[in-house]
């Protein structure tokens, strides 16, 4: 099981004779590395900062060159919300978002301590199937999907995006069954010696030990769920009652194409709980990441 | 294989052919229910339609109106509803009672799948007279026979010149023919001192706003199908002569210089529009422009006059595209009696059709409405009614895959002003091969 | 494919003792199964409903013309000729995906196994330049598509700007240049290439550091060292980034879409979303847009499962070759 906090390894200077004639060499390469990160860190920083900046600004400066606000405009925010039903928007994506969350941990939960910590036959046949099935673009099972959705009189709402998660997330499955894999078989077998049954095994001692890769799962969900365009797009788009804030980012602009400090307010608007998020969760999320593609 | 996993297999596929049946077993085919003996509207009206903004306020003082007058029904209204909206509400079985669209377009698909139902057993039983409808109109409110729309107003599209920047250049008139348009443009246009263009003359990309070959092509006379129902681009010779002429402008510009001048367009329906600003002297332009200046506020000297025609056609001169808006009754709709009181409201009634005409300035489509003493009409209006009576004025024809055939021209149209199109004879028997081959797969 | 033993006890002697009654030992295999069941019960259906299903009747649609308004009509083989033969949107849409594949995957690899040894060499403050990093990869797509609309547009975006003052001639269309809008997108891809790095970080974390000191010892330069150290190591993490990259590339869809939409600039008055889609000159049409417009905006829902299938083989083929290469990947850790 990885982790990712730092510090970092680095190899070991080499010691006695050879020093003296490093030193300049490694304090070259010192400011040399240090040098290109901070420039790089600036590169992926700029347009934050333009984003920001710019979110500040009144319209007409926003289409000249000038880069630092001559008004600082904070009010634009306000009129965001003013322009467009942005609270509304943040409701539905939050309701999207918070329900499909629990909803795949109800169902993703039991299928990967099935596919991780008990024997039977079908497993690995089961385990492929599950990847099979993160790996498929969603645009080849659109069309049978919407039309069942369309059947069911549910489309234009965001049920067809949030029930399927009671049925299980492919993805979610994945991830957690990796993390499961890890956990010694020994906590296991002292319990079911202890004369629990396998129900309680799994609630009571293998999940509360798989808790880094639950929260991981279901931040990724939450962040999978608040970025998703195309679905929302799919289902909601012909009722702007429905939609949420990724589908109302990219129609703001339709209305008021040439505002773009108001555009850039509002998109820093929907990026803002997605990065204060991150912070108050990063280990886990790090964690999350690295269970994906890192083999534990 | 194993004892686990026959009864599992077993269940998925039980689960699979249960529901595959009960999906595609609901493919019912029903005809639509008759209208009842005698017209009895109430109830709630869902009613879509794509205005916004000044636009969907004046439609809803009319909607008012006809609460008014119809008590006992209620109007849900729906504004900024495209098509795209409209085609899947109603393929998902939750389309409005009432559908307002903003261009022919839909007419053909809607009427041939039933998307719109019919309206002629309404018509027929209320006895609304079909004559009072200008004839183009009536023409591209039905398909192949099959009335599913009625007309709400028309459009028509015109040359809007800014005067001021007209008489700077020691002009007085708009231009006629489309030399003169091209002469005009090329002396009309002030560049900046990096190059770029500050204020362009004419703009001759066929994406800029209202340009379009749908647009153009009753000023060269351009047919777009043959009677055989096969595309005309490569066969009638207009659309080379209209491309050929666009591109000389083009060129004059470079093709760059319009991309960055694009780029930086305003808004089309704000006050932010190039030719409210004065960066375009001459604007294609459809009449709703009228009320959009006077609502903006914008602060310039214009005039209407009809789109320069061909050299060779000056008879064309006068005419222009028309289209329209349109509506109908949604396949499945919960309260169609209803709805067909909006829509003959909204349609035939003279004073509903004069109100919305002066609210949003768009062009009456009944006889009636045209000659009512209540039509707010101005010089630069009378450019557009005069337009829509002239004969050499023309529709785009309605086909089942709807506007498709001018999408596959318009993309390979964007290539073309770029100029990596290679030959133009070539390149139009190509997208009239697609065109064709498109229409064939949208069905008989 | 490996076999699992039968759970706890041997099987029942039936040969032996005949007299023994397996009775306890069936009810616990069959609680045991049952409990199974329950646990794979909402995977189960939910992979029948929205998985099996799906896919035979996306492929059974594709033989069909269908706009769900009417039942769905055979026509055999139509659409995937008109595809291929008729359909310069389909094959451009293809041109494209195909582009976005080959060139945005490894280059967004490559800069972020470049920045990942970066952040790994600098000791102090490491942490926050990964979070720096990493924080656009954060970013919702629409939002980060937006954000690039404004800073490249050609007319008034700060980095046309910023090259003008800088008097780097030739302004730049971005998204509006045909040739130059697949590689703003590429631009956009590898400023949130935060989620490939933060696992290339990881794994070369786990690089074991005698190796690379006896490496150093044996005269090894940096490039050998990498080649004959690193690489192996870290090549099971490279794999997936490649082949989750390659997925990822063939469902491309918000981007291009969002981009397409803003920098056309196209009044949607009226016509919707599909009116806009593919700008400049169709150099955005990704597949799935085009997918996206065929099914969902003219409704030819027969077409677009056609597509649907051959989107459907493409991934199948490189998911196949994901299980393969990573076979160990994948099971190592359960036989251990």
């Amino acid at each position: 099981m990885t982790t990712v906090d730092l510090p970092v390894a680095v190899p070991a200077p080499v010691r006695g004779a050879r020093r003296q004639q490093r030193r300049p060499r490694r304090l070259l390469t010192f400011i040399a590395e240090h040098a290109i990160a901070i420039a790089v860190a600036l590169m992926f920083l700029a347009p934050f900062v333009f984003i920001a900046l710019t979110a500040v600004m009144t319209n007409t400066q926003a289409l000249t060159p000038d880069v630092w606000p001559n008004t600082w405009r904070f009010d634009n925010f306000v009129e965001v919300f003013r322009t467009a039903p942005m609270l509304r928007y943040l409701t539905n994506s939050l309701l999207y978002s918070v329900l499909a969350t629990g909803f795949m941990l109800l169902s993703s939960i039991p299928a990967a301590y099935a596919l991780a910590r008990l024997r039977w036959r079908g497993r690995n046949l089961a385990f492929m199937a599950v990847l099979v099935m993160m790996m498929l673009p969603p645009q080849v099972t659109v069309v049978p999907i919407y039309v069942l959705w369309a059947r069911w009189e549910l489309t234009g709402t965001l049920w067809p995006l949030i029930l399927p998660n009671l049925l299980g997330d492919a993805f979610s499955i994945f991830l957690i069954r990796q993390f499961l894999l890890t956990i010694p078989e020994e906590y296991a077998d002292a319990a079911r010696c202890d004369g629990c049954s396998e129900l309680r095994v799994m609630l009571q001692i293998i999940l509360p030990l798989a808790k880094p890769a639950i929260a991981a799962a279901a931040l990724f969900m939450f962040f999978l769920t608040w970025n998703d365009y195309f679905g929302p797009l799919l289902y909601t788009g012909e009722n702007a009652n429905n939609w949420t804030l990724a589908l109302g980012l990219a129609n703001f602009r339709d209305l008021h194409r040439v505002q773009w400090n108001l555009t850039m307010a509002a998109t820093l608007l929907v990026m803002a709980p997605v990065i204060v998020l991150f912070f108050f969760a990063q280990k886990a999320f790090v964690q999350g990441v690295t269970l994906t593609g890192v083999k534990g | 294989m194993t004892q686990l996993r026959i009864p599992r297999l077993a269940v998925g596929l039980a689960a699979l052919s249960i529901i595959t049946a009960a999906c595609t077993a609901t493919e019912s085919n029903s005809s639509e229910p008759l209208p009842a003996p005698t017209a009895t509207a109430s109830g709630t009206v869902t009613f879509w339609h794509f205005f916004t903004g000044r636009e969907a306020e004046a439609i809803k003082q009319v909607v008012n109106d006809f609460e008014a007058s119809h008590p006992g029904v209620t109007v849900k209204v729906s504004s900024g509803q495209d098509d795209e909206k409209m085609r899947q509400a109603i393929a998902a079985g939750k389309g409005p009672d009432v559908g307002l669209s903003y261009s022919t377009d839909i007419v053909g698909n809607f009427c041939s799948t039933g998307a719109w139902r019919d309206l002629q057993p309404y018509i027929d039983r209320d006895q609304v007279d079909l004559n009072q409808l200008v004839p183009v109109v009536r023409a591209y409110t039905e398909y192949q026979g099959v009335r599913c729309s009625m007309p709400v107003l028309a459009d028509t599209y015109g040359l809007y010149y800014n005067k001021k920047l007209l008489a700077d250049a020691g002009y007085t008139a708009p231009p006629k023919t489309t030399s003169e348009l091209t002469e005009m443009a090329k002396k009309l246009t002030r560049f900046k001192a990096n190059g770029d263009i500050d204020v362009i003359g004419f703009m001759p990309n066929l994406d800029y706003y209202e340009n379009s070959p749908a647009h153009w092509a009753p000023h060269w006379d351009a047919h777009w199908f043959n009677d055989d129902g096969k595309s005309a681009l490569a066969t009638d010779p207009a659309w080379q002569e209209m491309l050929t002429w666009q591109k000389q402008l083009v060129d004059f510009y470079t093709h760059q210089k319009l991309t960055k001048f694009s780029a930086g367009k305003g808004d089309e329906f704000s006050a932010a529009n190039d030719f409210e600003r004065g960066k375009v002297a001459m604007m294609l332009d459809g009449e709703w422009r009228i009320a959009f200046i006077t609502a903006d506020k914008a602060n310039i000297d214009y005039g209407t006059a009809p789109f320069p025609a061909a050299d060779d056609k000056s008879d064309l001169y006068g005419g222009g595209y028309v289209s329209g808006n349109i509506t109908g009754i949604s396949k499945g709709a919960k309260n169609p009696e209803a709805g067909w009181e909006l829509i003959k409201y909204l349609t035939t009634d003279t004073g509903a059709i004069v109100k919305l005409a002066n609210g949003i300035k768009n062009v009456p489509t009944t006889t009636e409405a045209l000659a009512s003493p209540d039509l707010e009409v101005d010089d630069n209006f009378r450019t557009f009614l005069d337009i829509f009576a002239h004969p050499g004025s023309a529709t785009s024809p309605s086909t089942k895959a709807g506007a498709e055939y001018q999408n596959l021209f318009g993309t390979w149209l964007v290539k073309w002003q770029t100029g990596r199109a290679g030959d133009l004879t070539a390149g139009l028997e190509g997208v009239a091969k697609q065109i064709d081959d498109s229409l064939a797969l949208a069905g008989p | 494919m490996t076999t699992i033993a039968p759970p706890a006890v041997s099987v029942p002697a039936a040969t032996r003792r005949p007299a023994r009654t397996p009775a306890p030992l069936r009810r616990k295999r069959r609680k045991h199964r049952l409990f199974v069941l329950a646990l794979m019960a909402p995977w189960l259906l939910g992979f029948c409903i929205f998985f099996v299903y799906p896919l035979m009747a996306t492929v059974w649609f594709s033989f069909t013309r269908y706009n769900l308004l009417s039942p769905p009509e055979f026509i055999g083989l139509r659409n995937y000729t008109f595809f291929f033969t008729s359909d310069p949107y389909g094959l451009q849409s293809v041109r494209n995906t195909l582009w976005l594949v080959i060139f945005v995957v490894p280059i967004r690899i490559l800069f972020a196994l470049l920045i990942a040894q970066l952040v790994i060499r600098i000791k102090r403050g490491g942490s926050v330049f990964r979070t720096i990093y990493y924080l656009p990869a954060l970013a919702p797509p629409v939002a980060a598509t937006l954000a690039f609309c404004y800073l490249f547009n050609p007319a008034t975006g700060p980095v046309n700007q910023a090259l003008a003052k800088l008097g780097i001639g030739g302004q730049p269309l971005w998204f509006s240049d045909p040739a130059l809008a697949k590689p703003t997108l590429l631009i956009l891809s590898v400023w949130g290439l935060g989620d490939v790095m933060v696992i290339l970080l990881a794994v070369l974390l786990q690089v074991p550091v005698e190796q690379y000191e006896a490496a150093q010892l044996d005269g090894a330069n940096v490039l050998q060292r990498f080649r004959y150290v690193t690489l192996p190591f870290i090549s099971p993490v490279l794999w997936f980034a490649a082949v989750t990259g390659v997925i990822q590339m063939l469902q491309f869809f918000t981007q291009a879409a969002v981009a397409s939409s803003v920098a056309s600039g196209v009044a949607p008055v009226g016509g919707g979303l599909g009116e806009r889609l593919g700008y400049p000159d169709n150099a955005m049409l990704t597949f799935p847009i085009w997918l996206y417009s065929k099914g969902f905006a003219s409704f030819q829902l027969g077409y677009a499962c056609a597509m649907a299938v051959m989107l459907f083989a493409v991934s199948l083929a490189f998911t196949v070759v994901l299980l393969r290469k990573s076979r160990v990947f994948v099971y190592g850790a359960e036989e251990a």
